[in-house]
């Protein structure tokens, strides 16, 4: 089974790929989006005076 | 003169390092009067093969930005140290491990466990969380592995010069030009050079300082600052005292506090401890022959997080940098 691969996806924040699968009549057998890294905001947000979190939480996504 | 290749890549970021470069408006074209931009995946359709697919040293300048957290981000670092002949540490992730570097406060295993079950929009009853290795059906799927911990460029690649900030203002940026010209013209800026003030930024900060003592912290909801005189003076914390200055202090001339996003000075080794000792000179210092431990307590109580505030951007570099977890 053959394998195209988009490492990374581009033009975006954030990092990400996707695989395609094709089948041997060259079709798309499937395909996958996958999210490629964790920062975490979610956790480490917890416990900041939410009067910081302004400051905090724009660098979730600079563009 | 032969035109310098400039490849940017990044690792844990918001890419508003990338944006940043591109708010050079009309000045990027000064930019690439003197650079070809040969990598920049976030602007450009730039694959990590385009990187892989360069000799050792053919890249003049690799520009670095983001905290280092994955196998990825270790990989392209390294590549791009292997692949240019300088490399450049862009914004205050790639310098400090900035505010993703806050993910040190926890274990990986508790950041799964908030992120992937805990969280209130999250429904996950098997605790299904990232492998690097994974069978979906009869496809297999790998993803980089999430290292434990984030980390600063420098403590994962050799880097050569320095370029602070969250994200590096404009007149920061602005210097990079005739840095870059410079290097077209086969002259190279000292290894280590940090491409701001060497000073502190109350030594650029144009608000009125007076007082040497400061009676209570003050949180930024609970008060609107008095234009011209020192935030810190006033009871906010500032960590004017224990930042590198260069930035030209957009945050405070809109009275906002700083909260040290160009990181230290080159002689003092940790930002946070730096700021305690600048806070343990003044507060309540005025008073203090009349202050019982209790008050002095109540005092220091109204900090609110100290290590979310002294370690905002600079935790992965701190003396004390990581939460170790319990086997």
């Amino acid at each position: 089974m053959k394998k195209v691969t988009i490492d990374p996806i581009t033009r975006l924040e954030g990092e990400a790929k996707i695989d395609i699968f094709l089948n041997d009549e060259g079709d798309v057998a499937d395909a996958f989006f996958q999210v490629t890294e964790l920062r975490g905001f979610e956790k480490f947000c917890q416990g900041r005076p939410v009067e910081e979190l302004p400051r905090i939480v724009p660098r979730i996504c600079g563009v | 003169m032969n035109k310098l290749k400039v490849a940017i890549a990044l690792g844990s970021t918001c890419s508003g390092c990338d944006v940043a470069i591109l708010d050079l408006n009309e000045k990027i074209l000064n930019l690439v009067e003197v650079a070809d931009i040969v990598y920049w995946p976030t602007a450009m359709d730039f694959k990590i093969k385009d990187l892989e697919a360069f000799k050792s040293g053919d890249i003049d300048v690799g520009i670095y930005h983001g905290t280092v957290r994955t196998s990825t981000h270790e990989h392209t670092a390294h590549l791009l140290r292997e692949r240019s002949k300088a490399v450049l540490s862009f914004g205050a992730c790639a310098y400090f491990g900035g505010i993703p570097g806050l993910c040190n406060l926890s274990t990986k295993n508790e950041v799964f466990r908030t992120v992937y079950q805990d969280t209130a929009s999250t429904v996950n009853p098997d605790f299904v969380t990232p492998q690097t290795e994974v069978k979906v059906g009869k496809f297999d799927l790998t993803l980089p592995e999430l290292k434990d911990e984030g980390k600063a460029l420098r403590d994962v690649i050799d880097v050569d010069y320095y370029l602070p900030g969250c994200p590096p203002t404009v007149m920061l940026r602005e210097k990079l030009i005739p840095i870059l010209k410079l290097v077209q013209g086969g002259e190279l800026p000292p290894k280590g050079t940090v491409i701001a003030s060497d000073k502190t930024l109350c030594d650029e900060c144009e608000m009125k300082k007076e007082n040497k003592s400061i009676s209570k912290i003050v949180r930024t909801h609970e008060m609107i600052p008095t234009p011209g005189i020192c935030l810190l003076e006033q009871g906010l914390i500032c960590m004017g005292p224990a930042t590198r200055g260069g930035c030209g202090t957009p945050c405070i001339k809109a009275l906002v506090p700083c909260r040290g996003c160009m990181g230290p000075t080159a002689e003092v080794k940790d930002q946070g401890a730096k700021m305690i000792s600048a806070i343990a000179s003044i507060l309540g210092v005025s008073e203090e022959k009349d202050l019982s431990a209790e008050d002095v307590a109540k005092l220091i109580d109204g900090i609110k997080d100290p290590v979310g505030t002294f370690y905002r951007f600079t935790l992965p570099v701190a003396l004390i940098n990581k939460k170790v977890g319990v086997k």
